[in-house]
């Protein structure tokens, strides 16, 4: 394959890509013809693929070739019908990582450019099988690239095109691993730790609706993925689920800060509350977490597998008392309704322990979680989750777990649960977001409220 | 598992509404693929014909809307539809818009179109398109004015309203503005700093052709765009100077943005000069400010919360200023406000972060800057000199003392200055020198602006300069010399012609001198100019009394050290002395007038400049006889000063020097040529008689008319009236001479008529003015062209009057006293026939009357024989009159009539002195005081025989050559007997009185 280089250095740059794409689906037919495991494109592809359609300097001395947009939007049209054509999968995936696979050196800058066009592209016009291999891409890179290249799906289908949040909306459809995946790095980039990192409106609108269309969705990667150990080192999480409850846990008190300012900013505008999303959205999420144990089962995995990491759960809870911490400072000046929010994150950390460790996704015991979350302020769900149904039948007045300043100043919160929950109450009356009915078969331990 | 989407209802209607806004669902990504390959293509998929420019056009929005991943290509497609629409725009233009606005206008439409959808993404998303949009809109708008500015119609890139104007009556490069304002009005309020960055990159590749956009912006946004341009010009000004130091080979390869924000800037100034001054000076004044109190309120994006750029604003500034003239003008004059004190104490605690190099740069620069300010340098120098000047002595100004360091700094500076300028100002001479062939050329680029501005403010530099304060004249000192050497000699002369006007004592005289001692080695001339130079300014009536009193005062001093040094070896001094006194003395004619000036001060230096200054190898004699003129005037003048004032005080020194001084001045005029020693004793001598001097000498302004002067108050009006002049009997008609003589003793029944006598001075006084107008007079007799070669074996010895000079005086005594040439001739008639001549005796002796100055006089020109003889007339007239009197009286004795008796002696005296008279009779006069009139007259009788028989020729005497005097042999006349016997007869009537006297009137 190397000795095509010299038939290809008096090309013009996009001819010269067109062919190199050519031979390097012939070179890798007949690599999985074969039979030789594991396939492996060699070093010598590797750097035709990078001299000629990626553009990177070979040496110093060589002028850059750089080609134009329009001969760039030709490339990635060849490439969308050539992979759109090519009928083997395994074909298919090998050269996509030829071309995309992240090699560590100065390469990977264009070649992320062009993943980025290209995948975005693809999602226009709707080529499910480089969605796939971009699914598939997204399994075995490190994260630090998948948040990227989910990062420029946002950007142009969120923010840059208006009306373009639909088509984005069609790859839930197209391929639903590519979504899985899709929510997971997504997901993963927001992590609502700063005000950039709040994840768009319309974003968080698609996932809810996808999620609620089909919780199985966010399962789809780990239900297609054999279960080998061979994760690649700080690649993205089997599933989303993690990083979706830290959305929802903190939501409350990420969007209650950003609430201001865009009350300040564009007071008239009809901007949709995000609130009832997230709170779809934890629905959903726990609902998924009730999906679990009978795939679990099937897999054979239950009790074995955590699908939610302690040490996720561990950075969630001090996150969260991070933010309870300024929020209290807040608190001061804002005195009417300040506990609601707080309160609310906490409860929804306690629902998703509560079912997460029901359904085996959480593999610990409440004893593992004390320590955890003993930082948190006093939260009368999360106490009863953590110590149990049998304690708060027999001391209902039980001091806080760990000192909390907020034990203090919110006894009507400790003595009257309920009216702290009137964010939740609503929740049936959003038409766009059916209720659905609690599943009768899962064991719940306690039911709160009823 | 692709999913065909419900499209196939809209498919329908999409074709027919291609442009509208309800495209964003509408495709299918099937027909998305289409739609992107015909754009590849440029073909229509469906039906296979090629797109038109404006299908193609709208195939790319459709994309923009549709494909992100496209919005580049799609931008870079849009480029070449705008291109078209430019070119076909010009085309139009070129041929009178009548061929192709079909084109045009077809194109405008989608041009409208694609500026509609930026303009709705960018509001929509401002963050996300914006940047992209003004990137690409500022770039393209770059390329399309480059490309197109060689078309006919375009205007030539220097007129900037005209290319305005044909810019934006194009619809695509119009709508390309609008969308970069807009992104710009939506950046502003994030990142303005990467949209001016835009504008800056893209006006640096573009420069002349994309001025029009800058400077459109540019007046849009002013306070934005010139901070903003500003900042960024920091920036990168910080980052490429980091980069500078680290790799100096990168330099030349990435032209840094200052140039093209010099050029923005300078576009702006135009008509927001204001701003952009007031925006430099906040950009100095904010970087001076310590962080600590910087208002929280400023972006944390600015450029002053970094310290790093506050540190490298001042430089910033200063390469700024160095790069446009227009700035560092806008800038400079207000910058020296600025610098307080406590400006000045934060700006050293800035600098002295700064290592040394940058230091020794910034020093550099600033000098540079300095140096090259066309205007304001007197008011950065003056403060740098009182920044400089040491505080610890006397309060050198109003400025309260700066800090050590800060002065230290300016110390610094002010030295760096002076040697750069050194070094500019003598380069600049030798490459001058060079330079004969083509000499427009060179002069041009040797201009140094600061001293050319300082060229006119040399009379206040040496001003400053004579103050004498510690280290600033020292430093005012060094540029003053630098300054006349740049100016060349016009500036020379006149930096020396202030300090002479300026100095006020010895040391700050030194100055001048010691300039001219550095100037004489690169100029010639320089004294002789600058006196010529002064001269010029006295006659323009320029100085004021006091300057000009100290100039000459100056002057004198400068041609005095002369002679006080002559014993010493003061080399230079004393060359210029010299080199003053030539100079001067060829212009002796213009100083003089100077001694007549109505202020006493002014006149008195002149005198004192005119007396000791050397006088000219030649002189046209109207400047001699100017000169003479005004210095008898003059000498007339201290005079009467000196009488007026006393000998008291100081003006009664001063007038006493003048008075001095005046003398010598005649006296040396005198001798300097025979013309001059004649002009001066005739005008001495007139003087001396003139009605408004006589009083200074004791004399009575004797009315010869005698009328009645009613009143002084009044007389000067009645000069008309015909009352007084027929009063005046007498007067209208002149009978003297005539057979008639007609007297007029007063009016009938008022007695006498009144004598009108001024007040009459001290006698004291008027003696003392009498000595010294004999002094002077001898002096100018005695030290004539004749004889001065002759210096007197006895210096007591006084010098003997020439007879020249004696006859001169001699002659203009009777031109005054007599009143008319007849009977003017040297020999003496009958004494019968001195009844002939009453009228005019009588004036005679009332002129003697009058003006005792004249028997003095007399006496002067009796020692000067033969000169006498020419007096004969005057001499006659008063004896007979004498003779009148003597037969007329009838006193018992002659010292019953003083004045008639001192006369008598005094004449006869005279006479003998001037040997009209022989020993014998010229000793009569001892004798009457003793005698009875009659006597008197007998003796006066025996005197005027005497003389008539031995007429008073000059011829009669000859030249003694061990005497050094002109002497008259009595024994070749004839017997002197027969005169004698008269004598004897009187001695022996009165031998009882007489006897002591016998042995005086032996032959």
């Amino acid at each position: 394959m190397g000795d095509i280089r010299q038939s290809l250095l008096p090309r013009d740059v996009l001819s010269a890509a067109k062919e190199l794409l050519y031979h390097l689906d012939i070179y890798i037919c007949n690599l999985v013809q074969s039979g030789r495991q594991p396939p492996q494109v060699d070093a010598k592809t590797l750097e035709l693929v990078e001299e000629f359609i990626l553009h990177a300097p070979k040496d110093r001395n060589a002028p850059a070739r750089k080609m134009s947009a329009l001969q760039e939007l030709q490339l990635l049209e060849i490439m969308c019908s050539c992979f759109q054509e090519q009928s083997r999968d395994t074909v298919r995936q090998l050269m996509f990582s030829a071309l995309f696979h992240i090699q560590g050196n100065q390469a990977d800058e264009s070649r992320m450019v062009l993943l980025g066009k290209l995948v975005s592209m693809a999602v226009a016009v709707g080529r499910v099988p480089i969605l796939e291999c971009a699914a598939t891409w997204l399994q075995r890179t490190h994260r630090v690239y998948c948040v990227r290249l989910a990062q420029v799906l946002v950007d142009d289908y969120c923010s840059m095109v208006p009306g373009s949040v639909p088509t984005l909306q069609n790859i839930h459809s197209m391929s639903p691993r590519f979504c899985c995946q899709f929510i997971t790095a997504v997901s993963t980039l927001y992590d609502l730790s700063s005000e950039e990192l709040v994840p768009p409106l319309e974003l968080l609108q698609m996932i809810v609706s996808w999620i609620q269309e089909d919780p199985r969705l966010v399962l789809i990667t780990f239900l297609n993925t054999p279960l080998s150990g061979s994760q690649p080192i700080s690649s993205l999480d089997v599933t989303p689920l993690g990083s979706l409850v830290r959305w929802c846990v903190k939501a409350p008190l990420a969007y209650r800060n950003e609430k201001k300012q865009v009350l300040a900013n564009r007071s008239a505008d009809s901007e949709p509350d995000p609130r009832p999303l997230f709170s779809a959205l934890h629905l959903s999420v726990l609902q998924v977490f009730m999906l679990l144990p009978n795939v679990l089962n099937e897999k054979g995995l239950f009790g074995r597998l955590a699908l939610l990491q302690m040490e996720s759960v561990a950075a969630l809870t001090s996150d969260l008392s991070r933010l309870l911490d300024q929020a209290d400072k807040h608190a001061h000046t804002s005195a009417a309704g300040a506990q609601v929010p707080p309160q609310l994150a906490l409860d929804r950390l306690a629902q998703a322990l509560q079912v997460a460790m029901a359904s085996g996704a959480l593999l610990c015991s409440r004893e593992d979680l004390r320590p955890i979350c003993s930082r948190l302020p006093h939260n009368n769900l999360l106490q009863l989750v953590l110590s149990g149904p049998v304690m708060y039948y027999n001391n209902i007045h039980t001091p806080p777990l760990a000192y909390s300043p907020h034990a203090a100043h919110s006894p009507i919160a400790s003595h009257a649960p309920l009216p702290t929950r009137s964010p939740h109450t609503p929740l049936t009356s959003h038409a766009q977001y059916p209720a659905q009915p609690f599943m009768s078969g899962m064991p719940f331990a306690f039911r709160p409220g009823h | 598992m692709s999913v065909v989407f419900d499209g196939s209802p809209l498919k329908a209607t999409q074709s027919s509404q291609s442009h509208t806004a309800q495209t964003q669902t509408g495709l299918s990504s099937q027909e998305l693929s289409q739609e992107i390959k015909s754009f590849i293509s440029g073909v229509d998929a469906a039906q296979g014909r090629k797109l038109s420019v404006r299908e193609h056009a709208r195939c790319a929005v459709r994309l923009l809307r549709s494909v992100p991943a496209c919005r580049e290509v799609v931008l870079e497609h849009l480029r070449g539809v705008y291109n078209e629409h430019v070119s076909a725009f010009l085309h139009s233009l070129e041929t009178d818009g009548s061929s192709s606005s079909g084109g045009s206008s077809n194109l405008e439409d989608i041009i409208q179109e694609v500026h509609g959808v930026l303009s709705e993404f960018i509001g929509l998303n401002p963050r996300a398109w914006a940047p992209l949009v003004s990137a690409w809109a500022v770039d393209l708008l770059g390329q399309l004015s480059s490309k197109h500015a060689e078309r006919r119609v375009a205007p030539h890139a220097s007129s900037l309203n005209e290319l305005l104007q044909l810019w934006m009556s194009c619809a695509a490069t119009r709508s390309l503005m609008e969308a970069y304002s807009q992104c710009l009005a939506a950046m502003l309020a994030w990142c303005p700093d990467a949209c001016v960055d835009a504008l800056l990159d893209t006006s640096v590749k573009h420069s002349p052709h994309f001025d029009w956009v800058v400077a459109h912006i540019g007046s849009a946004f002013p306070g934005t765009i010139i901070s903003r341009v500003l900042a960024c010009g920091l920036k990168d000004y910080c980052s490429h100077g980091a980069k500078d130091q680290g790799l100096l080979g990168d330099k030349g390869s990435r032209v840094p943005k200052i140039g093209s924000v010099v050029g923005i800037l300078g576009h702006l100034a135009a008509h927001h000069s204001e701003s952009i001054r007031k925006e430099l000076l906040r950009m100095f004044q904010e970087s001076l400010t310590p962080s600590a109190t910087l208002s929280s309120a400023s972006s944390s994006a600015s450029w002053e919360s970094s310290p790093q750029l506050r540190r490298a604003a001042v430089p910033f500034l200063l390469q700024l200023a160095a790069m446009s003239p227009n700035l560092f003008g806008a800038v400079s004059a207000e910058l020296v406000e600025l610098l307080r004190p406590p400006v000045l104490l934060q700006l050293q605690a800035l600098l002295q972060g700064l290592p040394r190099e940058e230091l020794d740069n910034l020093l550099g620069l600033a000098v540079h800057l300095i140096s090259q300010s066309p205007s304001g340098g007197a008011r950065v120098l003056r403060f740098l000199a009182d920044t400089a000047t040491p505080a610890s002595v006397i309060i050198s100004g109003p400025t309260p003392s700066p800090h050590e360091g800060v002065r230290e700094g300016c110390d610094r500076l002010l030295q760096t200055l002076l040697l750069h300028l050194h070094k500019l100002v003598f380069n600049r001479s030798d490459g001058a020198e060079v330079s004969l062939l083509n000499p427009s050329s060179s002069q041009t680029q040797r201009v140094i602006p600061f001293l050319e501005e300082l060229r006119s403010h040399v009379g206040q530099l040496c001003a400053e300069t004579l103050r004498l304060e510690r280290k600033r004249h020292l430093w005012l000192h060094q540029l003053l010399c630098l300054l006349s050497v740049y100016g060349g000699p016009s500036v020379a002369t006149e930096t020396l012609c202030q300090l002479l006007t300026q100095a006020r004592n010895p040391e700050e005289l030194a100055l001048a001198w010691q300039l001219h001692t550095t100037l004489s080695s690169c100029m010639v001339g320089l004294i002789p100019a600058a006196v010529a130079h002064c001269v010029a300014q006295i006659h323009t009536h320029t100085l004021g009394p006091r300057q000009l009193r100290q100039l000459l005062l100056n002057l004198a001093a400068a041609i005095q050290s002369r002679d006080e040094e002559k014993g010493g070896a003061a080399g230079a001094q004393s060359s210029m002395a010299v080199q003053v006194g030539s100079a001067v003395s060829g212009h002796l004619h213009d100083f003089c007038s100077l001694l007549l000036h109505g202020d006493t001060a002014v006149s008195h230096a002149a005198v004192r400049l005119l007396s000791c200054s050397p006088l000219p190898r030649t002189s046209p004699p109207a400047h001699l006889l100017l000169l003479s003129r005004a210095a008898v005037t003059h000498f007339f003048l201290v005079l009467r000063r000196r009488g007026e004032t006393g000998n008291v005080g100081r003006d009664g020194g001063q007038a006493a020097e003048s008075v001095s001084c005046s003398v010598l001045l005649l006296s040396r005029l005198a001798a300097y040529s025979p013309l001059t020693l004649k002009a001066i004793l005739q005008q001495l001598v007139e003087g001396a008689l003139h009605r408004g001097n006589a009083h200074l000498f004791g004399g009575q302004i004797a009315d010869m008319s005698g009328a009645p002067i009613s009143s002084p108050s009044v007389s000067p009006d009645l000069g008309a009236s015909l009352l007084d002049i027929n009063c005046r009997f007498g007067t209208t008609v002149n009978f003297s001479g005539s057979i008639w003589s007609v007297f007029h003793g007063g009016v009938i029944g008022k007695g006498l008529k009144v004598r009108t006598d001024a007040q009459l001075l001290d006698p004291s006084v008027v003696t003392q003015n009498i000595q010294t107008l004999l002094a002077v007079i001898v002096q100018c007799c005695s030290s004539s062209g004749l004889n001065a070669s002759r210096s007197p074996s006895d210096p007591d010895d006084p010098l003997p009057i020439n007879a020249e000079a004696a006859k001169v005086v001699a002659v203009t005594l009777v031109e005054n006293v007599c009143p008319d040439v007849a009977n003017g001739e040297l020999s003496w008639p009958p004494e019968e026939h001195a009844r002939t001549t009453v009228e005019r005796d009588i004036h005679i002796r009332r002129c003697f009357e009058a003006h005792p100055v004249l028997f003095p006089l007399l006496q002067v020109v009796a020692a000067g024989r033969p000169a006498l003889c020419y007096c004969s007339a005057a001499l006659r007239g008063l004896l007979a009159t004498l003779l009148a009197h003597w037969e007329a009286s009838r006193e018992a004795a002659a010292t019953d009539s003083p004045w008639h008796l001192q006369a008598s002696c005094l004449l006869v005296c005279c006479m003998g002195e001037g040997q009209l008279l022989p020993p014998v009779l010229a000793n009569v006069h001892e004798a009457f005081h003793l005698l009875t009139p009659f006597e008197v007259r007998l003796l006066l009788l025996a005197v005027w025989e005497y003389v008539r028989g031995n007429a008073p020729l000059p011829q009669k005497f000859a030249f003694s050559s061990e005497k050094g005097l002109f002497c008259r042999d009595f024994s070749r006349d004839g017997d002197v007997a027969r005169y004698v016997a008269p004598i004897h007869s009187v001695l022996h009537k009165n031998i009882d009185r007489l006897g002591h006297l016998c042995w005086r009137f032996q032959l």
